[in-house]
């Protein structure tokens, strides 16, 4: 069976800043509590225009799984690895705690999890795709602004909503890569 | 060993090794709390924000035993015959300085026994920090065979293992400017600036502590310093004021890159660096302190004496410890993403250290200037240099 490479798109203009994807994650990946503890967000966009006539778009963002991945380029012990399926992971028990990777990620999408003793991040819940569910914070995004699946499929619905949808990745100077598409 | 007992009785020695213990005891009580609490609770480094003071005291230690290698290998690997007489104190400072800021290091790893075990079964040739350990783990092994052979007189060891410590520090130190000019995310920091810059900073950080152990090893003798030691610090002095120069000229081409055309991030660091938080650090440790006064007066014949130069050392000494500190700390101040953090004003996010993190700096700088003085009472670091 050939691998897949999975991607997630975004259409921002669907999201109402509910944070449900930011609460569901922390409770299916057991992230600590704590302000600085989180695997992905919601970003404020600045407000646009003058009153009455404003608008504004919140930005989810997360782990990208770059496919250049700087995190994985610096990290001394190779915790932090790429899988077949294209996955950013962290082997926990090989994480020393340098936190290179954290200085290293144009996102800041990593923070130190004090609970298991290691830099901790998205990881598309790798546990779930593995069973045949999806991430959760797909699942629970009650305006579907998330849409999760595998690129190399030309088929899947993110294949078909890149192909037909103009979009762009997150600060795409860094050439990263990223893997997180957002609508435009 | 029979050298300490000819050692002439020193005035203030119990205040002196008083202090250091004190000094030692708040290092002790930071490494306590930390075991006890952990990172998260005791130090004030964040997700946006990761390496703080412990990093950047890492960083002046290695840097301060790079350039003690170097200085003090002009006597003994390049035949400068008037470097010969700092040879082993020289050697014998980088390697406690080294040894110091490992254990720095190691505060602020949260893993430092699995790095020992994955670096080895695991390692990562792409990662700059798996080189720097890499290489700096050989540069000590250098250190501490040259130490062994000029104390032995092994001349013809001492010699190789000085050649191979020459390279290893320059490579490893060029390496660690490479741990942060390789970070693409971080703009002030990016580039091949950073290796070329940590070198050239390690001399003047080496000229520094050369002339400080000088100085202060006779100053606590309560002896007259010989000719031969006075000549040395005239020279030292002129070395100093070059190495000086070069550094202003690196610290102004940091600069003018980071206002030029505004570039992005680079910009907002270099404004936070030497107008915004960092500027007193900048203006009047670094640049004051660290650069300018000692450089008009070791450049100033009428100053270049024994003790201007001492005083320009030492003054240099602190103006470099803040200078670790400002490049550490400024490379990050910039968000990665300014809307996610609260708090922040004009994008900048704000560190200061812990009085934790402090205890151990201040342990850390008094285990190793202690470490140094037993050193002094244990050894004959005179060798066939004695006058």
């Amino acid at each position: 069976m050939s691998n897949k490479r999975y991607a997630m798109v975004l259409d921002t203009r669907k999201c109402i800043d509910c944070k449900a994807c930011t609460v569901a994650c922390k409770a299916e990946n057991h992230v600590p509590l704590g302000r600085e503890n989180y695997r992905n967000w919601v970003m404020e966009e600045a407000l646009r225009g003058r009153y009455p006539n404003l608008g504004q778009e919140f930005t989810p963002g997360q782990c990208m799984h770059c496919a250049n991945t700087p995190c994985k380029r610096v990290c001394p012990t190779k915790a932090t690895g790429v899988n077949a399926d294209g996955i950013v992971t962290v082997e926990n028990k090989k994480c020393i705690g340098c936190k290179y990777c954290m200085t290293a990620c144009p996102y800041n999408a990593r923070y130190y999890n004090e609970e298991i003793g290691a830099v901790d991040k998205c990881t598309f819940c790798e546990h779930r795709i593995l069973t045949g569910r999806e991430p959760a914070c797909v699942e629970t995004c009650p305006t579907r602004v998330r849409v999760f699946g595998d690129l190399n499929d030309p088929n899947s619905e993110v294949s078909l909503l890149l192909a037909k949808h103009p979009h762009r990745v997150m600060k795409p100077e860094m050439g990263t890569k990223p893997y997180l598409f957002y609508l435009i | 060993m029979s050298f300490a007992t000819v050692i002439p009785k020193r005035p203030g020695e119990m205040l002196w090794f008083g202090l250091l213990c004190l000094g030692m005891m708040a290092g002790a009580v930071g490494v306590v709390q930390v075991l006890i609490h952990g990172h998260d609770h005791v130090y004030n480094v964040s997700r946006e924000i990761p390496w703080g003071i412990l990093i950047s005291t890492y960083v002046f230690f290695v840097v301060s035993s790079t350039g003690l290698c170097l200085v003090s290998s002009l006597g003994d690997v390049w035949g400068f015959e008037k470097f010969a007489i700092i040879g082993r104190r020289g050697h014998l400072l980088a390697l406690l300085t080294l040894v110091t800021g490992f254990g720095t290091m190691a505060m602020e790893l949260n893993h430092p026994i699995r790095m020992g075990l994955y670096a080895i079964i695991s390692p990562n040739f792409t990662s700059a920090i798996w080189w720097m350990g890499a290489l700096y783990g050989f540069y000590m092994v250098c250190l501490i065979v040259e130490f062994t052979s000029l104390m032995r007189g092994w001349t013809r060891l001492a010699f190789w293992s000085g050649l191979a410590g020459f390279f290893a520090a320059i490579t490893a130190h060029s390496n660690l400017g490479a741990v942060f000019g390789l970070l693409e995310a971080r703009h002030f920091w990016y580039g091949s600036y950073m290796p070329i810059y940590f070198i050239v900073s390690a001399l003047a950080s080496g000229a520094a502590l050369t002339v400080l152990i000088v100085y202060f090893n006779h100053k606590a003798r309560g002896i007259e310093m010989p000719p031969v030691y006075q000549e040395f610090m005239y020279t030292m002095g002129k070395l100093q004021a070059l190495f000086l120069g070069i550094l202003l000229f690196f610290v102004v081409w940091k600069i003018i890159p980071g206002l030029y055309g505004q570039p992005p991030e680079k910009y907002e660091t270099t404004m936070a660096w030497i107008t915004g938080p960092l500027a007193f650090n900048f203006w009047f440790f670094e640049l004051g302190l660290g650069i300018l006064i000692p450089l008009i007066i070791v450049a100033n014949r009428r100053t270049r004496t024994v003790f201007g130069v001492m005083i320009a050392g030492l003054l240099s000494t602190i103006g470099i410890f803040f200078m670790r500190y400002d490049l550490v700390i400024a490379g990050q101040m910039v968000s990665m993403r300014p809307e996610a953090v609260e708090g922040a004003s004009h994008g900048l996010i704000h560190y200061f250290p812990s009085f934790t993190e402090i205890g151990i700096v201040i342990g850390a700088l008094c285990l190793c200037l202690f470490l140094y003085s037993l050193a002094e009472r244990v050894f004959d670091l005179e060798g066939g240099h004695r006058h």
